[in-house]
């Protein structure tokens, strides 16, 4: 755990950089450290493994005082990544992830088996880039380099200065996905820097906005953010629709689905009009004989037909979006409804097969639900989905 | 021009060259063992570096033919009046060299030198000197270059060298032992540039994608220093 | 006596001090020979230095003179002019000049290639023409690597001034050479002395002139990011 008490970095010119900080990073937790630029952030950051010494207050690093310890030996407890890399050019690339291991007396093979297997950590191939340098890599690939040799040592601290700002935004939203993954299996207490609330928003367990003079403004979980910013400042800087982008924090697990208007392709019309006019839908959802969803028809076309007609054989509208309500959001499940031309969204699982459908109505039920939930701080709930109890044609 | 002199003066040429050669390398290869930790003082003490800028501008701009006049009186007529004076124009050059080729390490790879763990030392030694080697065999090929040519300025005050065949011709009116003189001492000094650049090429294969930067760092250092 | 006190009695004579033979002559024919030589090397190689390096061509070529000038061995050089041109006028200013251009060459390619492309950039957006971004733009910031050249051009000249004096011409190498021959190590000693002052006086000059040409934003610029 990283204790900030009540620190503050003052420069020789009397500019503030930091002022009067008090945060904890919790363990094994990725905590992102957003706001403007000259607002305190990587001044911060700098001074968990002491690039900068703090004019007042304490850093404590699971208990202990940063500057208690020798510098050099700190360091070599804390990965550290920054936005240029700062790969050396003189070393291949196995040789730059082994460095901290070189410099704690590690033998040279042992260290470059191990840079190799970070390298397919990271997603690298080994294989062909172990021995290349780093002028010869992409800017991505340089950067999981970083990350990999930030790694070497297994430093249970990763400290990360804008590692992803310096890449397009395609590789960097792969980039940070791949953060996301490694951490759901090395669980490192990183901190990270970045000016764009958005990464903040997608990376972070915990989000601390910074205040332009090295303050902080509010410190909380992405969706709280999102939900419940604390004043003008931080609502102004978490950006546009709030609202729905509140919305990926909620599991679409809640959503009550229909399922009754999923009919398979042998159903006659007559039979699909009767079960639409029951449930008092406009629309029923065609599938196959694997449960895989074929199209939308609607009632009214389905009265012009001769009643015996199998619904399969019927011309239908396309199916639209999916959305897997085991991995979406309720942000998902929103925006496959908005994009069909049907209104509804077609919810499926991992195989494809379809488990129900929603529409407005629905979405709008569970949202609110949601809400009250995060409003009244309690978790949401993590389940499978759920259908209405009825009787159904099957 | 009387080819036929050639041969019939082998032995004679080749021990100019030799000459030559010895006075051309052995004052920078000393600049170089002088100028490595007097550079990385002047980084890591920074304000040592304009003073000893502004004494190297100064020594660099002496006329070599005063400089071996100088030392007569204290080392005599021997190689080590001109060597002295030509190591002095080697530190010149090659001061200026090692700071700023250990200046031109970016910024972010000392940065993460030192989050790693690497202490001031280590970091000099591991990182940043191997990433300054380029400029600083940029120094060396301008200081040995200098030195090649500048070793027969030393033929005025009997120090032998190529610049024999200069004097000699000239006093005799033979135009060919000038000729070959000159050719020898320009061939001299391309080769050892050509040794210099292929070993440059061996000492860092990381660098293949930067070679205009080396040029560059020729040019700058070639043309002298700044106080 | 050591070259210390050779030297002092050469120069505390008064007979140094007079006539054709004279320092205050010397002293001048050396610097005329030195300015002489500076200045058309200039006007030779400012041209077309301002000129490859706006255009940036040529920048790789200029270089690589320079690598082969200094190969040059300049005692060499001056024997075969006399060998080629006899004693004359031209026989020691074409070398003088020659190996004043590559350090001007080199130092105002590197100047103007130099400057940053968002500056002319802005300049050319700004409407200026190609003479004008040179004139206004690449010019100001390059002064301070053609004083740079200029000086070190200076440098040479003086330095291969004084071994000209080996063949024929006058100057303060005369003293050295005169002396070498007549075993005079008085006159090698005061010689040298005076060569050495004049040298460093040069350099002064040019640091002077620094001041004077390089406009104070640039200067305080470099000076900041040393």
């Amino acid at each position: 755990m990283i204790t900030f008490e009540n620190v503050t970095k003052r420069y020789p010119d009397g500019t503030v950089a930091v002022d009067s900080l008090d945060l904890e990073v919790p363990d094994g937790k990725i905590m992102v450290l957003v706001g403007p630029s000259g607002c305190g952030k990587t001044t911060s950051l700098r001074m968990i493994n002491r690039l900068v010494e703090p004019t007042s207050g304490r850093i404590l690093l699971d208990g202990t005082n940063v500057l208690d310890a020798k510098p050099s030996q700190l360091r070599r407890g804390i990965g550290y990544v920054i936005q240029q890399t700062g790969l050396f050019p003189h070393r291949t690339i196995e040789d730059n992830i082994a460095t901290v291991p070189f410099l704690n007396g590690v033998a040279r093979r042992q260290a470059r088996e191990r840079a190799r297997d970070l390298m397919q950590l990271v997603g690298l191939d080994a294989a062909t880039m172990a021995r290349r340098y780093p002028y010869q890599l992409s800017g991505g690939q340089q950067q999981r380099v970083g990350v990999a040799r930030a790694l070497a040592a297994d430093p249970p601290v990763l400290l990360m200065d804008e590692p992803f700002s310096a890449v397009d935004p395609i590789v960097r939203a792969t980039l940070q996905d791949e953060l996301i993954r490694l951490q759901a299996e090395l669980h490192k207490t990183v901190v990270l820097v970045t000016h764009d609330v958005e990464e903040a928003i997608k990376v972070g367990d915990q989000v601390a906005v910074f205040r332009p003079g090295g303050h902080l403004a509010q410190v909380d979980s992405p969706e709280r953010l999102l939900g419940a910013p604390v004043d003008d400042y931080v609502r102004d800087f978490v950006g546009f629709d709030r609202g729905i982008r509140r919305l990926s924090f909620f599991p679409a697990t809640d959503l009550v689905l229909a399922t009754q208007t999923v009919l398979p392709g042998t159903t006659t019309a007559a039979d699909a009009i009767a079960v639409a006019r029951r449930e008092n839908e406009a629309w029923v959802l065609v599938t196959d004989t694997g449960r895989a969803p074929r199209g939308w028809l609607a009632v009214a076309d389905l009265q012009a037909l001769p009643p015996a007609t199998r619904i399969a054989d019927v011309g239908m509208a396309p199916i639209g979006h999916t959305f897997r309500p085991d991995t979406d959001s309720l942000r998902a499940a929103l925006d496959a409804t908005i994009l069909s031309r049907t209104e509804r969204a077609v919810a499926v699982d991992d195989n494809g097969q379809v488990l129900g459908t929603t529409s407005y109505e629905r979405l709008r039920t569970a949202i609110a639900a949601a809400e009250d939930a995060a409003d009244r701080g309690a978790q949401p709930a993590v389940g499978t989905p759920q259908v209405e109890q009825a009787e159904g044609v099957h | 021009m009387e080819w036929s002199w050639i041969p019939q003066n082998w032995t004679a040429i080749w021990q100019y060259t030799l000459d030559n050669a010895l006075l051309g390398l052995i004052p920078p290869v000393i600049g170089l063992l002088i100028s490595v930790p007097a550079g990385i003082a002047c980084v890591l003490w920074g304000w040592l570096y304009p003073p000893v800028l502004s004494l190297s501008s100064a020594i660099y701009a002496l006329p070599s033919l005063a400089l071996f006049v100088v030392l007569i009186d204290y080392t005599g007529l021997g190689n080590l009046t001109v060597i002295i004076p030509l190591a002095l124009f080697s530190l010149c050059i090659l001061i200026p060299t090692v700071v700023d080729g250990l200046r031109s390490v970016p910024d972010s790879v000392r940065q993460a030198a030192t989050a790693m763990g690497f202490t001031q030392v280590r970091r000099l030694v591991q990182v940043e000197l191997p990433l300054a080697v380029p400029v600083i065999i940029a120094g060396m090929r301008v200081a040995v270059v200098s030195s090649i040519s500048l070793a027969s300025v030393g033929q005025l005050i009997g120090v032998s060298s190529l610049g024999y065949f200069f004097i000699d011709g000239f006093q005799r009116d033979f135009p060919t032992e000038i000729y070959v003189g000159l050719a020898l001492t320009i061939a001299l000094a391309l080769v050892c540039d050509l040794i210099l650049v292929t070993l440059r090429a061996v000492l860092t294969p990381w660098s293949r994608g930067r070679q205009r930067d080396s040029s560059r760092a020729v040019a700058a250092v070639a043309v002298g220093t700044e106080a | 006596m050591s070259f210390l006190q050779f030297a002092w009695d050469w120069l505390k004579s008064s007979s140094q001090w007079s006539g054709p033979d004279g320092i205050p002559i010397r002293v001048l024919q050396h610097l005329g020979y030195t300015a002489l030589s500076v200045l058309i090397a200039a006007v030779i190689a400012l041209p077309i230095g301002l000129l490859i390096g706006h255009y940036r061509r040529g920048g790789f070529a200029a270089v690589n003179v320079a690598n082969v000038w200094r190969a040059i061995p300049t005692l060499g050089l001056l024997i075969l002019m006399v060998v080629l041109l006899g004693f004359s006028a031209l026989t020691w200013l074409i070398p003088l000049v020659v190996l004043a251009i590559p350090p001007i060459l080199v130092n105002t390619y590197e100047g103007v290639a130099g400057v940053d492309e968002d500056l002319k950039d802005a300049a050319r957006g700004m409407g200026m023409t190609q003479w004008q971004v040179l004139w206004k733009v690449e010019l100001p910031v390059a002064i301070p690597l053609i004083m740079l050249g200029l000086r070190t051009s200076a440098i040479f000249v003086v330095a291969t001034a004084t071994i000209a004096a080996e063949i024929g011409l006058g100057g303060l190498g005369r003293y050295i050479i005169d002396g070498l021959a007549s075993n005079n190590y008085g006159e090698v000693a005061g010689g040298a002395v005076v060569i050495v002052v004049l040298a460093l006086a040069v350099q002064v000059i040019f640091v002077g002139l620094r001041r004077l040409v390089v406009p104070t934003g640039l200067r305080e610029q470099a000076r900041a990011s040393r």
